[in-house]
């Protein structure tokens, strides 16, 4: 991964992250303020139900008391035959409007009951208990009714008459219709379960006429504040039908846990403002993902183009390009860099130029000394020869003739030898190019080992050929490579002075061949092996130093690869790679 | 036009002290009528009736209408509505005192009270409950105890202590008391007192604990039954049985429809004054075994009852009589028999023809 890429990484991720962030403070914030509003709203209701529950109750204690005040509850109360009675209640009820009423006389037998007529008779012993409530005030009560039991709001006076007393209880069911009353805020609904039974029982859930509960979804809300005797407020369902439910136990006068109040706030305004939020979030988000992510991608191309140029400018000079510049743009760190990297190329050009300077007086000077060494063998024999002829003219006339002669004979050798000499310079300044043909490496090397079978018989060296059969042909001068892999067994036999072993292999290599020469004469230092191609390098006594000049020269012109492995005293290998691209 | 004798002399055999103490008070009465209360003809008395007859012609059976006959004849029929009878001029003791008698079917009784109230009927049925509560001066007349209220159980309530169990767990006394304002008797027998004598040997205690012990004995299902009303003013003691039978802990619900109920709540009318035959037709409207045409002394007519009521297939609970109210201006009469036939031959208006 580029730098350029690593730094437009980083960039996105900051700016997704920066959009993320404050998608998430904004969504928050909006939660907050509803889940605050859908507070205030359900206390709201709460203290509606709590002003209409009271409100009530006060019709029920008013209409109770005008009950026990009439002229009829008197009679019912001084009358000796509660029997007459019995269908008495129902009549004060609906006259009261009451749906619930009971006489009950001071012995606590129902004396006529609106609710269930048939009952008198009954002990409602609750009413002779003053503890169970208080008169001019309303309280809940599980109410048995023919059919089952009911929760009502209830209250309950006393007539006193002819020396009997008549409790006169009357109140209204709890119940469906009573809900139906109150007003409800859009999105919100108030539902009643009525616990009174000891398991919660679907039917006892009652709702406003069009929200018909769905009970199974409230029940373990329901039961745990049953359990817990303490309100709750938690979440129910999911989506758009989530809702926020408040909890609320109402008790009876004997702190018996009567009722549940559920006032249940929809969230689909939550979730459509959220899902609002996150869609246009998701657009501005997106717009400021694609505007961070081109500025990113500017500013990161802005940052790195010279850092990119110093790094193609490296690679330049790498490449051997020393004379690589960067363009200095800026003041800054990149700006300083690049003047420090141009003062870097620039003093090391010029310390090239000064090796190469001084290389080449070292090479004029090696030149020199070869020379010197090469034209000296030669002319010292030529002085002897020529002070031996003066010599013979002068002291041995008569013995002129022979010396010159054999003067002569001398002198045209060792111009013979100088010639020679300066033939193998000539040659070496002027190296042909090569003709390239497809060449059987095998076969070069099987004719080379021929060709000196009599010198290593004479040297007392073992030649070995191990040849690849399915060697590749390469296309090379036939010509030049048999010379270099002349100069190489030349080379090979020089080094085992005392005879040895030479070995000659081929093998592929790539799609290419190798070619080894092995011998097991004395082997080279390290330092012998990186002066080996030198020109005019040599590690014999004669020789003029350009047998593995000549070789790396024909090696480099077939774009071939030469490299030399030795350890002193096991011998050197050289190895030509050709043809392998 | 011949003028009417009372017609009152035809009691039955057991009541004939009651029907000459009767008789010999109505002669007397009718010895110092003025000329205000003297007989007249003419007028159409309007008689109202709770039941709803919808068969397609007259009844020709049962209590009422069907007595008119032979002093009036059928004018007009319209079944479950009304009817209307003409006198029949040559009826075989005379031509009744009234042109005519109206029959409006199926009137509810709170509607008969006002009707009778406000001049609309000069006849209506008193249900028990108002039996106590008429108006003063309003004439009522009251038969003997005649229609016995039963429980009958189907054939599906096959476990004799589960109806012990129910027939233990009613308090006859509340209802009595309260339901039907003590008119009538509580009764454990079929025939009522004055028929047969002995009607108080039958136990009417309630025993709700050896109630509960039966029942506690029974398996749950047939612990639970349905019960059926087919007279709907029936229906405030049908709930109370049900009241007391939870009590009892039994399960009593209402059935839909009467005639499935397990057990049901039922009126059965004495229609003699012979106990034997009144017996004989109550087992054959009950759907039990008819007992022996000769049921020559009251121990074995009370065996053969006690047969019949053996098993609590039927618990009888009350024997009433037939009450009805008549306006002021209906002079005469009674106008039932004591067994609560329709006598309306014996009876006139007040501004009737002279």
């Amino acid at each position: 991964m580029t730098f350029r890429t690593r730094l437009l990484l980083v960039y996105t991720l900051a700016v997704v992250a920066s959009v993320g962030m404050v998608e998430w403070l904004v969504t928050r914030a909006t939660r907050e303020a509803f889940e605050r509003i859908e507070s205030q709203r359900a206390d709201a209701l709460v203290a509606q139900f709590q002003r209409e529950f009271d409100r009530r109750g006060r019709e029920i204690v008013r209409a109770v008391k005008d009950i026990a005040l009439s002229d009829a509850a008197i009679n019912v109360a001084i009358s000796a035959d509660d029997s007459a009675y019995y269908n008495e209640a129902s009549a004060m009820a609906r006259a009261h409007g009451l749906g619930l009423l009971e006489l009950v006389g001071d012995d606590g037998a129902i004396v006529s009951s609106a609710e269930w007529p048939v009952r008198f008779g009954y002990k409602e012993d609750w009413l002779t208990a003053s503890s169970s409530w208080k008169p001019g005030v309303a309280f809940l009560r599980r109410e048995e009714l023919p059919d089952g039991f009911t929760l009502a709001l209830a209250a309950v006076e006393t007539v006193n008459a002819g020396g009997r007393q008549l409790y006169v209880a009357g109140g209204q069911q709890l119940d469906q219709g009573f809900l139906d009353t109150l007003v409800l805020p859009a999105g919100m609904r108030v539902l009643l379960y009525r616990n009174l039974e000891p398991q919660f029982a679907p039917h006892l859930l009652a709702g406003a006429a069009d929200a018909a509960p769905d009970a199974a979804e409230f029940q373990s809300l329901i039961e745990r504040v049953i359990r817990e005797r303490r309100p709750r407020v938690t979440t129910l369902g999911s989506g758009a039908a989530a809702e926020t439910v408040h909890a609320i136990p109402l008790t009876g006068m004997e702190d018996n846990l009567l009722a549940v109040l559920l006032i249940a706030s929809s969230r689909r305004d939550l979730v459509e403002l959220e899902n609002s939020l996150g869609r246009n979030g998701a657009w501005v988000a997106a717009g400021a993902i694609l505007t961070g992510i081109l500025m990113a991608g500017w500013a990161t191309a802005r940052v790195t183009r010279p850092v990119r140029r110093l790094a193609e400018s490296a690679g330049q000079v790498a490449a051997g390009n020393w004379d690589s510049t960067v363009e200095v743009t800026s003041r800054d760190e990149v700006g300083q860099l690049a003047q420090a990297f141009n003062r870097m190329t620039h003093e090391l050009v010029e310390q090239r130029q000064r090796l190469l300077q001084t290389e080449r007086v070292a090479a004029w000077r090696e030149l020199a000394r070869r020379l010197a060494h090469e034209l000296k063998n030669p002319l010292f024999p030529l002085q002897i020869t020529v002070e031996n002829m003066q010599r013979a003219r002068e002291s041995h006339p008569q013995e002129f003739d022979e010396v010159f002669r054999e003067g002569s004979r001398t002198l045209l050798a060792e111009l013979a030898n100088l010639k020679q000499i300066i033939a193998r310079f000539s040659d070496f300044a002027k190296m042909p190019a090569p003709e390239m043909q497809p060449v059987n490496l095998n076969a070069l090397a099987a004719e080379t080992m021929k060709l000196f079978e009599a010198q290593f018989a004479q040297a007392r060296v073992k030649a070995r050929a191990e040849l690849a059969p399915e060697l590749p042909i390469v296309a090379a001068d036939p010509e030049q490579i048999a010379r270099a892999l002349r100069n190489l067994v030349l080379n090979a036999i020089d080094a085992m002075p005392e005879g040895g072993t030479l070995t000659l292999r081929t093998m592929p290599q790539g799609s290419g061949a190798r070619l080894e020469i092995s011998d097991s004469g004395q082997g080279l230092s390290h330092e012998e092996c990186e002066r080996l191609f030198t020109p005019y390098y040599t590690t014999k006594t004669h020789g003029t130093g350009l047998g593995l000049a000549i070789v790396q020269s024909v090696v480099s012109d077939h774009h071939g690869r030469i490299s030399v492995e030795s350890q002193p005293g096991k011998g050197t290998t050289f190895r030509i790679d050709l043809g392998d691209r | 036009m011949p003028k009417r004798a009372h017609r009152n002399t035809g009691y039955v055999r057991g009541l004939k002290c009651q029907a000459v103490l009767r008789v010999a008070v109505l002669t007397l009465l009718v010895c110092t009528l003025s000329a205000a209360t003297r007989p007249r003809y003419g007028g159409t008395l309007r008689v109202e009736i709770h039941a709803s007859i919808e068969t397609a012609d007259p009844p020709q059976l049962g209590p009422g209408m069907p007595e008119l006959a032979p002093a009036f004849s059928i004018t007009r029929w319209e079944a479950g509505r009304r009817a209307a009878y003409g006198a029949n001029e040559n009826a075989p003791g005379g031509r009744p005192f009234l042109d005519e008698v109206q029959v409006e079917l199926a009137r509810p009784p709170r509607d008969q009270a006002i009707d009778l109230d406000v001049g609309k009927a000069e006849m209506i049925e008193i249900p028990p409950s108002e039996a106590r509560r008429q108006p003063a001066g309003r004439r009522t007349w009251v038969s003997q105890p005649v229609r016995v209220l039963l429980l009958e159980f189907g054939a599906r309530v096959d476990d004799p202590r589960a109806r012990e169990a129910l027939a233990l767990a009613v308090d006859r006394t509340a209802i009595f008391n309260v339901l039907l304002q003590r008119q009538g008797e509580i009764s454990g027998a079929l025939l009522p007192q004055w028929l047969s004598g002995y009607a108080f040997v039958f136990n009417v205690a309630s025993d709700a604990a050896k109630a509960r012990e039966l029942a506690a004995a029974i398996p749950a299902p047939a612990r639970s039954f349905s019960i059926g009303v087919e007279d709907a003013s029936l229906r405030p003691i049908a709930e109370r049985i049900a009241l007391n039978a939870r009590d009892a802990g039994l399960a009593v619900s209402f059935a839909p429809q009467a005639g499935a109920a397990d057990v049901r709540l039922l009126e059965v009318r004495i229609a003699t004054a012979d106990p034997a035959r009144a017996l004989a037709a109550a087992a054959t409207m009950l759907g039990l075994a008819v007992p022996p045409s000769r049921l020559d002394s009251p121990s074995a007519l009370y065996n053969a009852e006690r047969d019949l009521l053996d098993g609590f297939r039927v618990v009888p609970l009350f024997h009433l009589a037939d009450v009805y109210g008549a306006a002021a201006r209906v002079k005469g009469g009674p106008g039932i028999s004591p067994l609560g036939e329709w006598r309306l031959e014996n009876v006139w208006l007040e501004g009737g023809r002279p």
